[in-house]
């Protein structure tokens, strides 16, 4: 048994990539402690972890030879949630804990979950433009209003994932989305279609809207995390101010003053 | 309004919202089997916050109420499907989620920046506080309800993606 267990580096290793990939898909900061611990006390070690925006500290302590010990930090890497991940990495913190996996196993199955593929962007781009429709409709927009929600998302959401592909400032990306979104949105204003051309402005944004990050932060300075949970909002806010100030350029190069 | 016309419209409501979670929630990329359940839960959640709000309950405490009866559900959802409960349960708070309030928000301060008319600026001044104390009041009915079930029961909530 004893020469079956990883050593300290190696375990460190493992579970701060693990952390790591739990901070970037998206889940809150209570969870993360609790998975990574869990595993960590399968493998006979104790663990104290911070987690922040970009980074993550941990440090690693054998239980019972308390001078055995390794501190490290790492980068965290762009946030991009993805709840599969969330998922299926905690179901293998419980496993671990219940079947006491080996270190190759953990690790193998590590490596299998986060290869998973996501899902093709051409459906994320059609159901998230019939999404922002139906939410246009939730407004009490009109069949024009809807319509035109639906194509100003199409092509806005179309901005976006080009612009991500080539790695783009966040910022830069959700302001410019926002502008062509709302440029598009806009034109029910200027050729006077349907009875609400406010509302397809005004909901033709708000596919931006960064809600995981905003249940995260709030859930995390609940939780205790709050600076953590700080650093979320800063980010979430700024993310919504971008898409403000998009939304903005396209009202005043339309003449629009209301909202 | 009748109770079928109240009915009629609350479906609708529902229909809208579960098509709004469905599409939010995809770009968070959860499993297959959690996509459908969030959009039951929001399309229940939306249509019940929608027929409190025609009678005449406060925007942020009927969220409240329908966010708590969300966390609940999710979490015996999740029981059955061994899926952490905010892997649906947020998503399908997104059609809630105060983003145009936000938006009015951050416009009523610009307004309020370029104006140098007094009393324009008191109104928009007013408009600055009410739409951002109205976000704020909805996010935090939104969290607190979802996770109060999370905080009530932590030790089912935090065990069940566990199999055996």
């Amino acid at each position: 048994m004893e020469n079956k267990l990883p050593s300290i580096e190696q375990t460190a290793d493992l579970l701060s990539d693990i952390a790591c990939e739990l901070m970037s898909s998206g889940a809150h900061t209570m969870r993360i402690l609790q998975n990574v611990s869990r595993m960590a006390d399968n493998f006979g070690y104790r663990l104290d972890l911070s987690v922040f925006q970009l980074s993550i500290i941990m440090t690693i302590t054998d239980r019972d030879d308390s001078t055995k010990r390794l501190t490290l930090i790492k980068k965290t890497k762009q946030l991009l949630i993805n709840y599969t991940f969330v998922s299926n990495l905690s179901a293998l913190s419980w496993d671990t804990h219940d079947k006491h996996l080996t270190y190759e196993e953990v690790k193998k199955r590590f490596h299998e979950i986060i290869s998973e593929k996501r899902t093709s962007r051409w459906i994320i781009l059609i159901l998230v433009s019939f999404a922002n429709a139906a939410f246009c409709g939730l407004f009490n927009g009109d069949i024009y209003a809807i319509e035109l929600v639906f194509v100003a998302t199409l092509v806005g959401y179309f901005v976006r994932q080009e612009m991500m592909l080539k790695h783009i400032n966040h910022f830069v990306v959700y302001t410019t989305s926002s502008f062509v979104a709302s440029l598009v949105a806009g034109m029910g204003y200027i050729f006077h279609w349907g009875n609400t051309p406010e509302i397809a402005l005004a909901s033709g944004v708000l596919y931006h809207t960064p809600g995981v990050q905003l249940i995260n932060s709030v859930l995390d300075i609940i939780e205790g995390h709050i600076l953590t949970g700080i650093a979320r909002l800063v980010n979430a806010s700024s993310l919504m101010i971008c898409t403000a100030i998009g939304l903005f350029t396209a009202m005043l190069l339309l003449g629009l003053g209301k909202l | 309004m009748t109770t079928h016309e109240m009915i009629q419209l609350m479906t609708i409501d529902g229909i809208l919202a579960a098509i709004t979670a469905i599409g939010f929630a995809i770009s968070s990329n959860p499993p297959r089997k959690a996509i459908l359940i969030s959009a039951l839960l929001a399309a229940l959640g939306h249509g019940f916050r929608f027929s409190m709000i025609k009678y005449g309950v406060d925007i942020s405490i009927s969220t409240f109420i329908v966010a708590s009866f969300i966390g609940l559900l999710s979490i015996l959802f999740a029981r059955i499907i061994h899926c952490p409960a905010e892997v649906f349960g947020f998503p399908s708070l997104l059609p809630m989620i105060p983003g145009l309030f936000a938006y009015r928000t951050i416009l009523s301060l610009i307004k309020f920046m370029q104006s140098s008319d007094n009393i324009k600026n008191q109104e928009f001044f007013m408009d600055f506080f009410h739409n951002g104390m109205t976000t704020l009041f909805i996010l935090l009915a939104l969290v607190v309800g979802v996770s109060l079930p999370v905080l009530l029961f932590p030790k089912i909530s935090f065990s069940v993606t566990r199999r055996y």
